[in-house]
This record gives structure tokens, C-alpha cells and sequence, in this order.
């Protein structure tokens, strides 16, 4: 714990917590889309991350090329999981009482976690590639953070702007707002769910791909992703496409600016607490969401 | 048919209440650990089959009590029975914090809410570590006391079962299944819903407490990560759910028919358990919300109390 | 604030979000009497039934029951003090057979309880389902249910929530027909309806609203040539 917190500290901090928060975002804009169009909470989330991660891992050591590029693996991959999971098992508990999502994306996940096992083994994998930091002055600032935030921020807005002006995305949108009106405006809302849930896996994937870079790999590895994209829904409201972009940053925000005071023990329980202090104290969202 | 149960009950009773003196050590640990989970399943559904809303992160409980049991042991030289039951009061003063606030919450919230809940004493557990040995956990003095353990156990169970038996054949139960059924129309009709709940909630969190005591007395030592996994909390939902939730004697069944069958079969292949777990999970919650005896109860008629 | 009046509503407004959904009404009601809540769709009629049982909270305004304000109060509170409703979609309890829809609702002793549970589900027809899920009844069935289980706390003044919708001719008949019998009995009854001819057969006294706003009130015979409420319905 500091006594003396300089302004290059601070700086240093929030630009790590704009780093990290990127990244949440993207993860947490996937599961956003899942349970605003299907009112699905999908613990399985954090488990295709960690399936991007080692999509990752294998690509760099069995094709020796630039990680970032398994990114045009790591999301197409997903992005097919997504829709098979969504396909055999996910629609099934679509608009059912929570308890039912809850459970059979927990079942999702751990099948998938041990098969991960089971295939990949336990130990702890990473992919070294790029090393060291930029210097901005007092501020360093990692390459792989860097690199994996400006894939973040690129994935997000591509995300974004999918959303905004093409067909299919405003028709996602409009099902998020009320499926039944979209039903009846024409559009096909069980092939909407299907693509939701293959794009939520994609951003997913993605998420894990660029961690894969900065991070430890391993089976287990996604649960606190999934955990902290609660969160970063919490805090932007359900529902709430721009919310979850701005809660991912809060929370990156958050989490740095807290090891600043804090043990780095605690600082992880700081999205835990502050999951439930927003869900007690507004549980519409920072934002404001549905309050359903 | 009254009768009959009745009949069976009492010599089912006398039956596990001799049972410790023909039976090896193995057996009794095994009979000990269908006890807690009975009693863990069937306090999930005090709160959660019966009022409808999934209480997520139901381990906390279980896990307060067991730290609150083993400090109290280890650093105050306390019996370990008192201790537990200590535990059990703990999980209450939990549930009582965060009920109020968190009853408040809508189904997928407060299921959110309970599961970020669990994680906090998990973390909180781990960063007090003068208290309780951080991530090192704790150790409890050796002794060996499975047999008397047994009967702690079975104790539990049968409280729990006992109470859910005298809720769910009382008008307090009614009242509190209308809350599941249509909560705004059980507000509109006169019923308290909000204290309803919170009584539900607290009745639910001892039990699991008082076990979690017992466990950390059993095991001999506990850490975060083993009284605070999510996976025990899918556990027993999943045991109550193939019961059948919102029954008496659910519970008391997914526990007896889950938990045998996984010591018997699936412990010894060890990654095709968790499969074959996960695929019990699907099968539950796409075929058979209801379970076996909400099934039957709904087909022919039967009093939940059955 | 006169005296004599079952309840009182000065001033209630209503908002959700950009929109106002109940405008500054007020209204009256004595007692004994049966009065009708009409106006197009949309124009705040459950909003105003929910603001009354508690349902919703209103912004402003107050809402007095037999003297005592209970706005603010929780519905169950205003249940309890002799305020019950129907709703526009059938809320009854589908996993509580129909006898158990009833017993949860009262707080007397549970034989007394289910004496008049029996005799409440006779006069709906219902006695012969008593141990029937609720939810696997038929429409109108449960209809009479949920009317059944609103009778069943004896509250002095009913708020009906379009009785009439989806109901044939001969169970409309039974149920204008108790209602008759309730106001003999001297309790008030409030209903909501969009069937004109129920409405106007059975109420004393009509309001009507338009955009939240109570733009008339009179008895039926005033209301069906007022200027006004034939805009509403038919202009614009």
C-alpha cells in the first residue's frame, strides 16, 4: 500500500484500467447480447473465452505466426460453437424461468472445462511473443496490453456499428427491446437468437484470444471473465448495448485505481463487492436499463 | 397409505440409528455425507422451491459456517457441536444482511446477486487471514469422531425435512408458494410478500450453516476454495430439482438417488463423472423440471406434503 | 373533504418516464354504489386501479380510504385495510388447486377459512373443482376464480379490472348478476370495462378518462350523449 501516490501513478493506473476495460467490454457487450435477447444468463461465457485462449495457444505453437492473426480463427470458431450450443441446447430455455439457463449453461460449461482438461491438460500454457513496454514519459504501457486493447476497441466499434446499421443487427436490437413486437414486424426471432448467441461466442473468442497474449492459459481460466461481465452488465443495465461499453471501462477503471489502495487480494473482490452494491442499489443500471 | 409411510418412517429411522454399530468406517462416512446433502438440498428448497426465487450462491451459507465453526474450534477451544450450531447461526445473521436488500431483486438479478455474494465470503474468507488462515485454510484439532458426526448429520436432516414437512402443509407455505406462482398478485390479495420471503430466506440459511460446521469438523480442515464452490450449490439444486422441488420428499430423494449414485459409480471414473454430471444437469432442467415427484404429484393428485 | 365518501382521490398524477399516464384526477366514491371506470386504450384506467391498490406509487396526489390516506401504503396494506381487486390478465395461483387460491387469501382460522372457502366456490359453481389445479381450469373458469378469491376477504370496496373480457354470454349473465348481489349487500364496486352495454346496465356512475385525464362523469345516461366522451372515443 502507498503512502505517496504520484500523479505518474495515477496516470499509470487509469491507463491500465482503460486497457483492461477494453477488454471487459467487448467480453461483456457478448453476454449482454445473449441475455437482452434471450434472457439468458449464460455461465458458459467465461468457458468459450478460455476455448478463444487456447485456439490462441495452438495456433501460435503449431503454425509459429503472429498470434493476433488466430484471431481469424479464434472467432470463426467460436462463433460456430455459439450457434451449435445455441441450436442442440440453448434455445430450449430461451424466455424460461432463470433457474433453467443458469443450470444448463453451468452443465455447458463444465463439460466443455473438463473436456478442455482432459484434452489440453491443467498445466499453465502462455504465448510469448511480444515483451517489454512503450515509455510515454513516466507511463509504461505493455505491448501485448496495448496491441490486444487496440484489437479490443477495433472488435467493439466493428461490433458497434454491426449493430447500428445492418439489417441484421438492428433486427437483434429490436428483439432485445421485445421480441414479440419483432415477431410480429416480420422478423425471424429463433434465427436471431441463433446469430446472437454466435456473435456473443465470437466477441467471446476474441476475448480470449487477446488475453491469451498477456495471461496465463488455463481450463479454468474463464470463470472470473464471466463473473466480471455480470458485472460490467450490472453496472450499464441489462439490456444496454452502450451501457456494457461504458461499464467495462468503470470496472478496468475501477479494479487499477483500487490496487493503488488496496492489496491485489482485495482488489479482486472489488467487482465481486461492487456487483452487489449496484445490484442493491441500482439495479437498473448505472445507466438505467430495464428494471425487469 | 398414511400409515403406511409413517410405519416405514419409524423403522427407517431405528434402522439408521443402529446403523453405525454394524457398519465400517467407509459406510458410516458415506451415510454422513447423504445426510448433509440431504439437508443441503432441502434447505434450497425452503427459499428457492418454494418462493421461487434461486438462491444462486446457496454454499455461502454453508461456507460461513463452516469458517465460523472451525475459527471457534481451532482458536477458542470450543466442542465442535455448539460450534456448529453457532455456524448455523451465522449463516442466519448472513441471510438476514443481505436478504432484505437482495430480496428486493428481480429472478435473474437475484440469482446474479447470490452468486456475486458466494464469491465475496470466498474472497473475504481469503483476505482475513490473521482470522482465518487465508488461502492456507484451516486445520482442526485430529479427532475422530465420524459416528457421532453421523447422528449430527442425521439430525440436520431430518430438522430441515421436518420443517419443510410442517411449511409446506401450513397455510404460511401456501402463502409462501404464492409468491412463486404470482408475486404481484399475492402482494394484491394481502400477503406481506417481503417478510414472507425474508423469513423463508433466513429459515433456509441455518441448516446449511450448522453442516458447514459439522463438514469442517469431519474433513478436519477447510479452505475458500473447498466450502465456497459453486458446484456444491449446482449440486444441490440439482438434487432438489430431480426430486422435485417444492415437495417434502424431493429433496430427501434426488439427494438419496444423486449422491449414492455418484459414490457408486461415478467417483471411480473420475472426468466422465463431471460429464455424465453435466449431462444429468441438461437432462433435469430440459426433461424433467418438475422431478420424479412433482411429477407424480401433479399426475395423480398428491398431497406436496408427500 | 367530505364525509361519507369510501374514497377519494384528489389530484393523482401518474408518470412513466416522458409519459403521464394518470393527469391530476379526481374523483369520489360513496358507498353502496356501483361506479364504472371507462375511456379509450391507453388512457390510464389500470393505472389509476394500480395506483389505488398500491400497485404502482403515484407522484402526486392523495389517495383517501374511509378517511385515512393510503397512498404510499404497500398493496398488501391496502388490501388488508378492505380493498380488493381483479385483474386485467387472470392472476390466479395455477400450482394451488382453486380450494388453496382461496384459503391463502384470508387470515382467519383455517376451518373457518375453508367453511367459506367451500361455500364461495359453490356460489362461483366452482365446488365440484375445489381440488383442481387452478391452472388447469378453463378460461372462464378461472374467471370466476379470481373473482372467488377477491370476495373471499370481504373487502368493502371491489375494483374489477374488465370483468366481462373474454366471457360468454351466460357466465356474463352470472357475473353481472353477483355483482348485483354485492352492492345489495352494501359493499362498492369499481369496474373498468370496455363492454358499454355491461357498463352502462351497471353503473350508477360513470368516469371517464382520456390521456389520463378524467374528462367526465355523470350517470350513464349523461355520459352517453356527453360531447366530450363521444370525441374521445370516435374523434380526432
Amino acid at each position: 500500500m502507498s503512502i505517496f501516490i504520484t500523479p505518474a501513478m495515477v496516470g499509470q493506473v487509469v491507463i491500465s484500467g482503460l486497457l483492461a476495460g477494453a477488454l471487459y467490454s467487448m467480453v461483456a457487450l457478448g453476454l449482454a447480447l445473449i441475455f437482452g435477447v434471450m434472457r439468458v444468463i449464460n455461465i458458459a461465457h467465461g468457458t468459450i473465452l478460455m476455448l478463444g485462449a487456447y485456439t490462441t495457444f495452438w495456433w501460435f505453437h503449431l503454425l509459429g505466426i503472429n498470434p493476433y492473426l488466430s484471431l481469424l480463427a479464434s472467432m470463426p470458431l467460436m462463433f460456430l460453437l455459439g450457434l451449435l450450443l445455441q441450436r442442440t441446447l440453448v434455445t430450449r430455455v430461451v424466455d424460461a424461468p432463470e433457474l433453467s439457463s443458469l443450470l444448463l449453461t453451468f452443465g455447458i460449461s463444465i463439460a466443455l472445462v473438463n473436456l478442455a482438461q482432459l484434452t489440453f491438460t491443467s498445466d499453465l500454457r502462455s504465448v510469448e511473443f511480444l515483451t517489454g513496454a512503450f515509455l510515454v514519459g513516466p507511463i509504461a504501457l505493455s505491448k501485448s496490453r496495448l496491441i490486444s486493447f487496440g484489437f479490443a476497441v477495433t472488435i467493439t466499434l466493428l461490433a458497434f456499428w454491426f449493430l447500428q446499421k445492418t439489417k441484421l443487427g438492428k433486427a437483434i436490437r429490436a428483439t432485445s427491446q421485445n421480441s414479440e413486437v419483432a415477431m410480429i414486424c416480420g422478423i425471424n426471432v429463433p434465427r436471431i437468437r441463433l446469430y446472437a448467441f454466435g456473435i456473443a461466442s465470437a466477441l467471446a473468442g476474441a476475448g480470449g484470444s487477446l488475453v491469451a497474449v498477456i495471461f496465463a492459459i488455463q481450463p479454468e481460466m474463464g470463470q472470473v471473465y464471466t463473473f466480471k461481465s455480470f458485472l460490467v452488465i450490472v453496472l450499464g443495465g441489462a439490456g444496454n448495448y452502450p451501457g456494457a461499453l461504458l461499464g467495462g471501462m468503470l470496472l478496468g477503471l475501477v479494479e487499477q485505481l483500487s490496487s493503488l489502495f488496496l492489496t491485489t487480494q482485495l482488489s479482486e473482490a472489488v467487482a465481486y463487492v461492487l456487483l452487489v452494491l449496484v445490484l442493491l442499489l441500482r439495479p437498473t443500471g448505472l445507466l438505467g436499463g430495464r428494471a425487469r | 397409505m398414511r400409515k403406511a409411510l409413517l410405519a416405514a418412517l419409524v423403522i427407517g429411522s431405528i434402522l439408521l440409528a443402529l446403523y453405525p454399530m454394524v457398519a465400517t468406517g467407509y459406510s458410516i462416512r458415506f451415510m454422513l455425507q447423504l445426510f448433509m446433502w440431504v439437508a443441503l438440498a432441502q434447505s434450497w428448497n425452503l427459499i428457492s422451491g418454494l418462493t421461487g426465487y434461486v438462491s444462486f450462491g446457496h454454499v455461502a451459507f454453508f461456507g460461513t459456517g463452516a469458517y465460523t465453526a472451525a475459527i471457534l474450534v481451532t482458536t477458542h477451544a470450543w466442542h465442535w457441536a455448539p460450534a456448529s450450531l453457532t455456524g448455523g447461526i451465522a449463516g442466519v445473521v448472513l441471510a438476514l444482511i443481505i436478504g432484505y436488500p437482495c430480496l428486493r431483486l428481480k429472478g435473474p438479478y437475484f440469482a446474479i446477486a447470490m452468486l456475486g455474494l458466494n464469491e465475496v465470503m470466498r474472497v473475504l474468507v481469503s483476505y482475513f487471514e490473521g482470522l482465518t488462515g487465508g488461502g492456507l485454510g484451516i486445520s482442526l484439532p485430529i479427532l475422530y469422531a465420524s459416528v457421532q458426526i453421523y447422528y449430527a448429520m442425521a439430525l440436520a436432516a431430518i430438522a430441515v425435512t421436518v420443517t419443510a414437512y410442517l411449511i409446506i402443509s401450513s397455510r404460511f407455505g401456501l402463502r409462501l408458494m404464492t409468491i412463486r406462482e404470482d408475486e404481484i398478485a399475492a402482494e394484491a390479495m394481502g400477503v406481506d410478500t417481503a417478510r414472507y420471503k425474508l423469513y423463508a430466506f433466513l429459515l433456509s440459511a441455518f441448516i446449511p450453516g450448522v453442516v458447514g460446521g459439522l463438514y469442517a469438523r469431519d474433513q478436519g480442515y477447510i479452505e475458500p476454495l473447498s466450502v465456497f464452490p459453486l458446484l456444491t450449490t449446482v449440486t444441490m439444486i440439482v438434487m432438489a430439482l430431480f426430486g422435485g422441488k417444492g415437495t417434502v420428499w424431493g429433496p430427501v430423494l434426488g439427494a438419496v438417488l444423486l449422491f449414492s449414485f455418484q459414490e457408486l459409480v461415478w467417483a471411480r471414473f473420475l472426468y466422465l463423472h463431471q460429464i455424465l454430471f453435466g449431462a444429468i444437469i441438461v437432462f433435469v432442467v430440459l426433461i424433467m423440471p418438475r422431478g420424479i415427484l412433482g411429477v407424480i404429484q401433479q399426475r395423480y393428485h398428491l398431497s406436496r406434503s408427500l | 373533504m367530505h364525509e361519507g365518501h369510501l374514497l377519494e382521490l384528489r389530484q393523482i398524477t401518474k408518470r412513466f418516464g416522458g409519459v403521464t399516464a394518470v393527469d391530476r384526477c379526481s374523483l369520489e366514491l360513496a358507498p353502496g354504489k356501483i361506479y364504472g371506470l371507462i375511456g379509450p386504450n391507453g388512457s390510464g384506467k389500470t393505472t389509476l386501479f394500480n395506483c389505488i391498490t398500491g400497485l404502482e406509487v403515484r407522484e402526486e396526489g392523495e389517495i383517501r380510504f374511509k378517511g385515512e390516506r393510503i397512498d404510499g401504503l404497500r398493496p398488501h396494506q391496502v388490501a388488508r385495510r378492505g380493498i380488493g381487486r381483479t385483474f386485467q390478465i387472470i392472476r390466479v395461483f395455477p400450482e394451488l388447486t382453486a380450494l388453496e387460491n382461496l384459503l391463502v387469501v384470508t387470515w382467519e382460522s383455517f376451518d373457518a377459512a375453508h367453511h367459506r372457502a367451500r361455500e364461495l366456490l359453490r356460489f362461483v359453481t366452482l365446488d365440484r373443482l375445489q381440488n383442481e389445479y387452478a391452472g388447469n381450469l378453463s378460461y372462464g373458469q378461472q374467471k370466476l376464480l379470481e373473482f372467488a378469491r377477491v370476495l373471499m376477504t370481504d373487502p368493502e370496496l371491489i375494483l374489477l379490472d374488465e370483468p366481462a373480457a373474454g366471457v360468454n354470454r351466460t357466465l356474463l349473465n352470472d357475473l353481472l348478476e353477483a355483482i348485483r348481489n354485492l352492492r345489495a349487500q352494501g359493499k362498492t364496486i369499481f369496474i373498468v370495462e370496455h363492454d358499454m352495454k355491461v357498463i352502462m346496465d351497471l353503473s350508477e356512475r360513470i368516469f371517464v378518462l382520456n390521456y389520463g385525464k378524467k374528462i367526465a362523469e355523470g350517470p350513464p345516461g349523461s355520459i352517453q350523449s356527453d360531447e366530450r366522451v363521444i370525441e374521445a372515443y370516435f374523434g380526432g
